[in-house]
């Protein structure tokens, strides 16, 4: 049995349906992200997870026990919060400590305890310190070691990281997941940030209306998307309208060219029109000996990104998004100019509605 | 020009507050014939009912500001946290004391609560200051309260409250160890506006019948000719102090933030 288990969860406020039917199962020490847009319901799951929202539906199980009517203060939940919510009046020790406090932990235990979380977040010295006193990514480091001092059966991590510029981002959602596997604690973290969520999941539910749209290991999320939405909301996508030539086989027409798509047989029939998706990264610039078709492109826009470039080029009259690495002796195309495109059919990515 | 008249006008506002404060303050030096001397202040000091009454009205404050904590504090906190849309009908009620007139509210105590009825707090001295208690609280309810609702805005209430719920705190201790200090200086604001509007009161104090500080003030202004602009100087002076102390406070806690 799964450690953590949502069970047909619904929410509503009002008439407003914010989750519906939703399903999870989390095993334990897995670091699960919840991903999608403003309003798709993720912090609401967060939130009946945390017990600060009652479900109109379902129910929820940590570790075999049923805490879906239990107080938010009675589940044994560490939570960190995008807006710190350090307690102003106290020092960063006493932060830390405050979990414990209240559970009563005798003070030696306490000290030692919280001596452990500081030099585990690397602000041992900042012990005497009140919350003003520290930077954005020192105030979050301290909010993680005082959501584990109290060792949580889960932790909750809504948006930690987006009051935080870049680099500390970066560099504190890499310390959230070693000391999370360190820990091997259960963590559900909710993120709008793609980027965000496939660098550091184990498995990522993309939520959509108030539902998962697909739940799958980073990999699988960005290569084989489920929906249009998935596909859309989880990196930058190319759609093209191909000829189906033979369903059996999963053969289609492109420009002229023939290329084979992964999902055969298709369920569409010969001569019918199919839209079907590519990664920036699938579409190759040049001839590439190992590729179903090459297709003519004209150049309209040239982005430079560092060690990437991307360009947007006219591929069979569709416009589409290429990514190519940066080669400090090959200078980009220019707009205007043409080139060649290589692509596969196996790179193609067929979408449910 | 609109500068000679801007100071102008500012100049006349001061000089309409300050005269009668500086001929009341001359006139209470006055009391030996000829030259200036603080007699007045001394006879107001040496008189015990002065300590008696001040003494029982700052006890009196004292109780008024801990069950205005008490009232005020949860409720505001409440109000912020769970009944944002009640906010409205909350403020109204607690502007109520500045329109209704402290007799009318002590009429209807005396009434409710006089030796035949139900509750016959006016039977018994205690039972009385717990009556004047009360009718302190309502009185400086608007002030409080604001003043609380104005420290509760400055604070993340929701978000901390559920950080400490997380970490397995009741309300209790949420609002003892997490609210309650994050808002002491609004709490201090109020009950230095509390204590200066007890230490002021006559109505309620006098139809009831207890030896406050208001009272002593009428008495003592009815019957000598130095004294009571003395005690009205003591008094102005009680207040704006204060007053300081709240200012004090207040710059204490943004120096401290500033720090930062």
């Amino acid at each position: 049995m799964s450690f953590l288990t949502l069970t047909h969860l619904e929410k509503s406020f009002g008439a407003n349906r914010v989750v519906k039917d939703f399903n999870l199962s989390v095993e334990k020490g897995e670091f699960i992200s919840l991903l999608g847009p403003s309003g798709c319901g993720k912090t609401t799951v967060l939130r009946m997870v945390a017990g600060f929202e009652t479900p109109t539906a379902g129910g929820i199980t940590i570790d075999g026990r049923d805490v879906t009517s239990l107080k938010a203060n009675s589940r044994n939940i560490g939570m960190m919060f995008q807006a710190y919510a350090l307690f102003p009046n106290m020092t960063v020790a006493d932060n830390v400590a405050f979990g414990l406090r209240v559970k009563g932990v005798p003070r030696a235990e306490r000290d030692a305890r919280v001596a452990e979380m500081l030099a585990l977040i690397g602000l041992s010295e900042m012990g005497g310190r009140f919350p003003f006193q520290l930077s954005g990514g020192q105030q979050q480091r301290v909010a993680l070691a005082r959501a584990l001092a109290p060792r949580p059966s889960v932790l909750l991590l809504d948006e930690p990281l987006s009051a935080l510029d870049a680099k500390v981002r970066v560099s504190l959602r890499n310390q959230i997941r070693q000391i999370q596997q360190d820990l091997g604690i259960t963590t559900i973290f909710v993120t709008h940030d793609q980027e965000e969520a496939m660098s550091i999941s184990d498995r990522i539910v993309v939520m959509n209306g108030g539902v998962a749209d697909q739940v799958g290991a980073p990999f699988e999320i960005y290569n084989r998307p489920r929906t249009k939405f998935v596909a859309n909301f989880v990196g930058t996508l190319n759609t093209f309208e191909v000829r189906v030539t033979d369903p059996a086989t999963g053969r289609v027409a492109l420009a002229g060219q023939d290329l084979t798509l992964p999902d055969a047989p298709l369920s569409a029939r010969t001569g019918e029109t199919l839209t079907v998706a590519l990664r920036p990264e699938a579409l190759r610039l040049g001839r590439l000996a190992d590729a179903e078709a090459l297709l003519p492109a004209k150049v309209t826009d040239v982005h430079f990104m560092g060690s990437v470039i991307r360009l947007r080029a006219d591929v069979a009259g569709t416009d589409v998004s290429l990514d190519t690495f940066n080669r400090p002796d090959t200078p980009p195309p220019t707009v205007g100019s043409m080139i060649e495109v290589s692509l596969s059919g196996r790179d193609f990515i067929q979408l449910r509605a | 020009m609109t500068r000679f008249f801007a100071w102008g006008t500012f100049l006349l506002g001061c000089l309409f507050f300050a005269l009668p404060l500086i001929g009341m303050t001359e006139f209470s030096l006055k009391m030996r014939r000829g030259e200036y001397s603080f007699d007045a202040y001394r006879r107001v000091f040496e008189d015990q009912r002065f300590w008696d009454t001040f003494s029982y009205s700052l006890i009196l404050a004292a109780a008024t500001i801990v069950v205005g904590v008490l009232l005020v504090v949860p409720t505001a906190y409440w109000v912020r946290l769970k009944l944002p849309q009640a906010r409205p009908v909350i403020e109204f009620i607690t502007l109520l004391p500045l329109v209704i007139p402290a007799i009318v509210i002590v009429f209807g105590y005396i009434r409710l609560y006089n030796t035949s009825s139900f509750l016959p707090l006016t039977g018994s001295a205690l039972g009385t200051d717990i009556l004047l208690t009360m009718g302190y609280t309502t009185l400086a309810l608007p002030y409080m309260y604001r003043s609380v609702d104005t420290g509760l805005r400055t604070i993340d209430v929701a978000t901390l409250t559920e950080a400490a719920q997380s970490l397995g705190a009741g309300w209790i201790t949420i609002l003892s160890r997490i609210i309650l200090p994050n808002v002491m200086v609004a709490v201090l604001s109020g009950a230095f506006l509390t204590l200066a509007i007890v230490l002021g009161e006559f109505t309620m104090a006098a139809l009831l019948n207890r030896p406050a500080f208001g009272p002593f003030m009428q008495l003592l202004g009815a019957n000598r000719a130095y004294e009571p602009p003395a005690l009205a100087v003591i008094a102005f002076a009680i207040t704006w102090g204060c007053m300081g102390l709240m200012q004090l406070v207040t710059r204490f806690s943004k120096h401290e933030r500033a720090k930062a």
